[in-house]
């Protein structure tokens, strides 16, 4: 459905806090769980997951570390005395992974959104437009960077430097030589971009007219309704399923 | 037994509703001299990409001496085929000129005075050599252009893929460029221009490979 962009910031804003306030893997479920028709009636473009995949290991790395640090539960892997994975560690390990899986799907909520309307809606809510325009460059910026470093890397490895490979030291010689010239290499973008800003005149937002123009629908005002309602209803459950789940422990 | 092939090969760019590239079957010997020409947008440098197996085509296959390409490790790839892309900036890493041409070298076992001395000829060749200790990301785009070029013709490749070479580079250092790269090419090294520079591709190449919108429109030798 075609909403209002502000509609859609309040359902990735919902999103978001819901999964930054809760802690508790079930409730984090459940979230995913209702998440996804979410991203499919809002047309979201799930190919966009896909780009994650190079995290991958990162979501590992990040199950082992948090499963690790998390005590209680029956032992799954011990070395002696020591319990170095608990049946509670690896729950917890996917609660974090699933946190950030419904951050990345409530931010594609946004990337889908038209970049100049996203903009429109959150300055029309009186955010500063700094602040907006960073969040903007976020978006549309670094995944360009991480495109320009990755063709980067494939140059270093078609001039030899074979950076899988088994002498760590040698891999390691090589990210110490490249490393002044890639933070450079960056921040010459960062400043050709810039002065690309300045000229094109830049905080000259309150003047500026817009050629794309924004509005609620009724639809819109139903939308927000319904999900403040399903929210509660939310929030209300975790309640019930108990766990010291009330938000902020207002308790 | 052609060196490259690409056997009816298709991409298309996550997020795009066009293929860039639409079921191209081409052939190079070793050895060719090639333009690759085409107006902007009509996939040439995507075609790079994929014999380089940077990109791996959602239709069709690419193989380098009868090999899949994507058998080979990027560096199995850079031993072979040298690419220079189309931005130069992305492809200079290194903190000084000199270090640029002799990183490929090194890990190649180039060390001491021989190293020193391939450095040496290659950027005084070029007239370069004056800025040696400058970090290759300060200089101008056609000086960071050329010292991409020689960075990969020092590691002497079986096969030259050079994108949009001459497009910063002043008429002198355009004619030493030409001149070197007829040298190679005698000496049997297989190159491939993607270029609008007519004048240079002309002086250079004797098979010129058109392609217009994704799809190749005309492939033909040229006296
Ligand atoms: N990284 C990319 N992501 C999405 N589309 C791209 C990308 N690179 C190129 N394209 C698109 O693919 C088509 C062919 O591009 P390209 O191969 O760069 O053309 P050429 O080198 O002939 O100018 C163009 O329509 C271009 O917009
Ligand atoms: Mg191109």
């Amino acid at each position: 459905m075609d909403l209002d962009v502000r509609t859609k910031l309040f359902i990735a804003a919902i999103f978001s806090v819901l999964a930054i306030v809760y802690q508790d893997p079930v409730i984090l479920g459940a979230l995913l769980v209702i998440l996804l028709p979410v991203l499919a009636f809002l047309k979201t473009p799930l190919g966009k997951f896909y780009d994650f995949r190079k995290l991958f290991y990162l979501y590992l790395i990040l199950i082992i570390i948090q499963s690790l640090f998390v005590r209680g539960g029956a032992p799954l892997l011990k070395i002696g005395t020591i319990h170095l994975l608990t049946t509670d560690g690896l729950i917890y390990g996917l609660a974090v992974v699933m946190r950030f899986i419904i951050l990345v799907g409530a931010g594609l909520i946004l990337v889908a959104c038209d970049t100049a309307k996203l903009l429109l809606a959150m300055s029309k809510m009186k955010i500063p437009y700094e602040i907006v325009f960073m969040i903007q460059l976020g978006i549309r910026f670094i995944p360009t960077l991480i495109g320009e470093l990755s063709a980067t890397f494939d140059a270093i490895q078609m001039r030899g430097a074979d950076l899988r490979r088994v002498y760590k030291r040698k891999v390691f010689k090589v990210y110490l030589e490249i490393f002044t010239p890639l933070v450079f290499g960056i921040l010459q973008k960062a400043e050709q971009l810039s002065i690309l800003l300045e000229l094109r005149g830049f905080r000259r937002y309150p003047e500026r007219t817009s050629y794309k123009t924004i509005a609620m629908k009724k639809r819109d005002y139903i939308v927000i309704a319904l999900t403040s309602a399903a929210t509660m209803v939310f929030i209300f459950g975790a309640i019930l399923y108990g766990k010291e789940q009330i938000p902020f422990n207002l308790r | 037994m052609p060196y490259i092939s690409l056997n009816r090969v298709s991409y298309i760019y996550s997020g795009r509703s066009m293929p860039a590239v639409k079921d191209i079957t081409l052939t190079f010997e070793k050895g060719e001299k090639i333009a690759l020409t085409g107006t902007n947008g009509s996939g040439k440098s995507t075609i790079a990409r994929l014999m380089l197996g940077l990109l791996k085509p959602q239709a069709g296959t690419v193989t380098l001496a009868n090999r899949p390409i994507g058998d080979y490790s990027l560096v199995e790839i850079g031993e072979r085929l040298g690419y220079v892309l189309q931005n130069p900036t992305q492809m200079l890493f290194t903190t000084t000129v000199y270090d640029e041409i002799a990183f490929g070298l090194r890990w190649k076992g180039v060390r001491g005075s021989e190293l020193d001395k391939v450095c040496k000829n290659i950027l005084k060749h070029f007239a370069l050599w004056p800025l040696r200790n400058k970090m290759p990301l300060t200089l101008s785009e056609g000086q960071k252009q050329l010292v991409a070029i020689c960075a990969v013709l020092a590691l002497k490749p079986a096969y030259l893929i050079l994108d949009e070479p001459t497009k910063s580079i002043d008429t002198f250092r355009k004619d030493i460029l030409l001149n070197a790269l007829q040298d190679i090419g005698h000496k049997g090294t297989g190159i491939i221009i993607i270029s609008h520079d007519q004048e240079f591709t002309h002086r250079l190449c004797n098979r010129e490979i058109k392609v217009f919108d994704g799809k190749v429109a005309t492939d033909g030798s040229r006296c």
